[in-house]
């Protein structure tokens, strides 16, 4: 069975079907494009590319020393209606690893050991936690450390928002009073 | 296995073949017109949080109104007089507090 | 815009079905080529690298436990910290390992079940990894939410579902292609006619198999980025801090081991399979067990506290709700993931026929309605501005 079709052919049609296949070409080089990003990236979860950006290092805290750096050096991600977040990454000292419990990160003080903050889970070679940014945050602030030893001690200390995260300060800068 | 990581996962799960993404805790409370306020707890995957300990705690950390998520994942208390925060503590690591001064009065 | 001599329905939809891939084609084609491939990405690696490989040493080494593969890494190499372990669906298959070492870095072991040598370790180009990454989400980066490679790959789902709909329309008694002949010797055109046909209608099922799974992959990731959750299944809590005990000389608290972890989830949880443990990740955090059910597409899990040894929380197939029956069986039955190698190997073959499909569509489209729109095109350049330009276009159904 063969029968003949007729279509008008405006000159918006004429371009689609002479561009339509060039359609094809951008599709392939999406991933041809992004596969440096994958393989870095890649590298990057397997902890190959070091700690992260802006490395913080020999944090003393009380007895213990820590490594801090950021996930990558870019703004706080959205998530939805729980507000922003920083990835930051941390490394114990060999020598406390048996000593310590947990490690928490917060934005200024912690009120309490409750209060500490989000806790740093995984290896202690290379642990990591999502610490959430207010967006009222004042550029010079303080992220703060805490430390609870398996002997139920506390210790803290404190870096720079602007050290730990130059990006993330930026983005307070521009974010300035709009929440 | 996206079971597996439904406790507080966080982003290098996305090393896992099929991407899981991360689900973090949150909570919002406002004042009702009664002067009462309603805390609503729960995780950014949608997740509600019934049961999940929220106290309410004065500057001075003297525990004001302890508490717990009712089945919807809420809990409404009358507003305490002077400065205090409300702590949304589903264990330790993973909390939420929300100071008195981000509490809008109507 | 169509002027048909006769009004067809049937025509109007063979146009729409020769469309529905046709910008995108080469797109479409490599979805589908490396989708196959990822359905046995874990089969090809096993055959390319003898370290994925479970060698028994002797005729009746016993597999080992959990609790056994961990000690043995211990013991290989005491730094090492050891965040999971799995065992792959299939015994031909070492245990795999994810530790940290010393200098930071996370790399996925081989151990060997029955001896518990480390064998080797997921190599920098991780060939499943890559081809699941580009069938699944065209490799773009997961920066905040869904990738928009994910979405661009899930709506697939949506014109292939309307490929196979139209398809079937326009064959006409589809029935009957079960078992025509495909002609050779007639040209080129109707050889691929009769194979893409024939194709089609054995394939009926696992494209819409396919396109439904993979519109659910849509459906998923507009869910998430909306923040909403159709599971049933609650957060687990972590440890309260008063469940974790304080040590005098400031040493860990004494956990459980993994295997007693797995006997007393057996316990609370008759016929509880454990192929995957996730150990500790902070020292409030449960010993996470995992592992297939009696119902082949669904996992089961239970996280046992390690300090008071009780199990914390279950998920278990009895817990899942009517959709959830539904939605969590859309993963497995697009990866074919859930019946071991013989599976495999069906969805692999029906995915090579689907990206025949893809390429004989192609053919059929570029010998017919291309050479026949060039013509036309070539005709409208010539004729006058004021008139009405007109493509021809063959339709053969």
């Amino acid at each position: 069975m063969s029968r003949a079709q007729t279509l008008t052919a405006s000159p918006l049609k004429q371009a689609w079907l002479k561009w339509r296949f060039h359609l094809n070409i951008l599709l392939i080089l999406i991933p041809l494009g992004f596969m440096p990003k994958y393989f870095a990236d890649a590298k990057l979860f397997r902890g190959e590319a070091g700690l992260g950006a802006n490395i913080v290092r020999d944090i003393q805290v009380g007895p213990y020393s820590l490594d801090l750096a950021e996930m990558r050096d870019q703004e706080p991600q959205a998530d939805g209606p729980a507000g922003f977040f920083k990835v930051f990454n941390a490394a114990l000292c060999k020598a406390c690893i048996q000593d310590v419990k947990a490690t928490y990160l917060r934005i200024g003080k912690p009120r309490s050991l409750r209060a500490a903050g989000t806790i740093f889970f995984g290896a202690p070679y290379n642990m990591s936690t999502s610490l959430p940014i207010p967006p009222r945050t004042s550029p010079d602030a303080q992220i703060w450390i805490t430390v609870e030893g398996w002997d139920g001690s506390m210790h803290q200390a404190s870096v720079p928002l602007a050290q730990a995260s130059p990006a993330t300060v930026a983005w307070l800068k521009k974010q300035g009073g709009k929440k | 296995m996206k079971h597996l990581m439904r406790t507080f996962a966080l982003p290098t799960l996305l090393l896992a073949a099929a991407p899981a993404m991360a689900h973090n805790p949150m909570c919002e409370c406002e004042e009702l017109a009664s002067g009462q306020v309603k805390c609503t707890g729960g995780f950014s995957d949608g997740s509600g949080a019934p049961g999940v300990t929220l106290d309410v705690i004065g500057y001075d950390e003297q525990v004001l109104v302890g508490g717990k998520l009712g089945e919807d994942s809420t809990l409404t208390f009358k507003r305490p007089d002077g400065e205090f925060y409300v702590l949304f503590d589903a264990g330790p690591g993973h909390v939420v507090e929300v100071d008195y001064a981000d509490i809008p009065q109507p | 815009m169509a002027k048909t001599p006769k009004k067809s329905k049937s025509r109007l939809w063979f146009l729409v079905h020769s469309w529905l891939a046709l910008p995108i084609w080469f797109f479409v084609l490599i979805v589908c080529f490396t989708g196959m491939l990822a359905v046995v990405s874990q089969e090809i690696v096993w055959l390319a690298d003898p370290a994925v490989r479970a060698n028994k040493p002797d005729g009746d080494a016993q597999r080992m436990t959990f609790q056994q593969v961990l000690d043995a890494l211990h013991e290989a190499k005491p730094d090492m910290i050891v965040g999971g372990l799995s065992q792959p669906d299939g015994s031909h298959f070492a245990v795999k390992a994810n530790v940290t070492l010393p200098d930071g870095t996370s790399p996925t072991l081989y151990v060997n079940p029955y001896t518990g040598a480390i064998q080797g370790k997921t190599p920098d180009f991780n060939f499943e990894a890559f081809t699941r990454a580009l069938h699944g989400w065209w490799l773009v980066p997961f920066t905040n939410g869904y990738s928009w490679g994910w979405y661009l790959v899930s709506i697939l789902g949506l014109p292939m579902l309307a490929s196979l709909v139209t398809g079937l329309v326009v064959y006409k008694k589809f029935w009957k292609g079960f078992f025509k002949p495909v002609r050779t010797g007639h040209g080129s055109r109707i050889f691929w006619g009769d194979l893409h046909r024939l194709a089609g209608v054995w394939s009926i099922w696992f494209i819409a198999v396919i396109s439904i799974t993979g519109t659910w992959f849509l459906i998923q990731a507009i869910l998430f980025d909306n923040h909403i959750t159709l599971s049933s299944e609650k957060v687990v809590p972590v440890i309260a801090r008063e469940q974790v005990p304080q040590t005098q000389d400031g040493s860990p608290a004494p956990r459980i081991d993994l295997d007693e972890a797995v006997r007393l989830a057996g316990l609370a949880i008759p016929g509880l399979e454990v192929s995957f443990v996730s150990l500790p990740s902070t020292a409030y955090s449960h010993i996470n067990l995992s592992g297939p059910g009696w119902y082949p597409l669904m996992h089961q899990s239970a996280a046992v506290n390690p300090y008071t040894r009780t199990i914390d929380s279950q998920f278990l197939i009895s817990d899942r709700s009517a959709l959830e029956f539904v939605t969590e069986s859309m993963r497995p039955l697009h990866t074919g993931d859930f019946g071991g190698l013989p599976i495999k190997l069906v969805w692999f073959f029906f995915g090579l026929v689907l990206t025949l499909m893809v390429f004989s569509g192609l053919l059929i489209w570029t010998k017919r309605t291309a050479q026949a729109t060039a013509a036309a095109l070539k005709r409208g350049e010539r004729a006058p501005r004021n008139l009405p330009r007109e493509t021809t276009v063959e339709v053969h159904s």
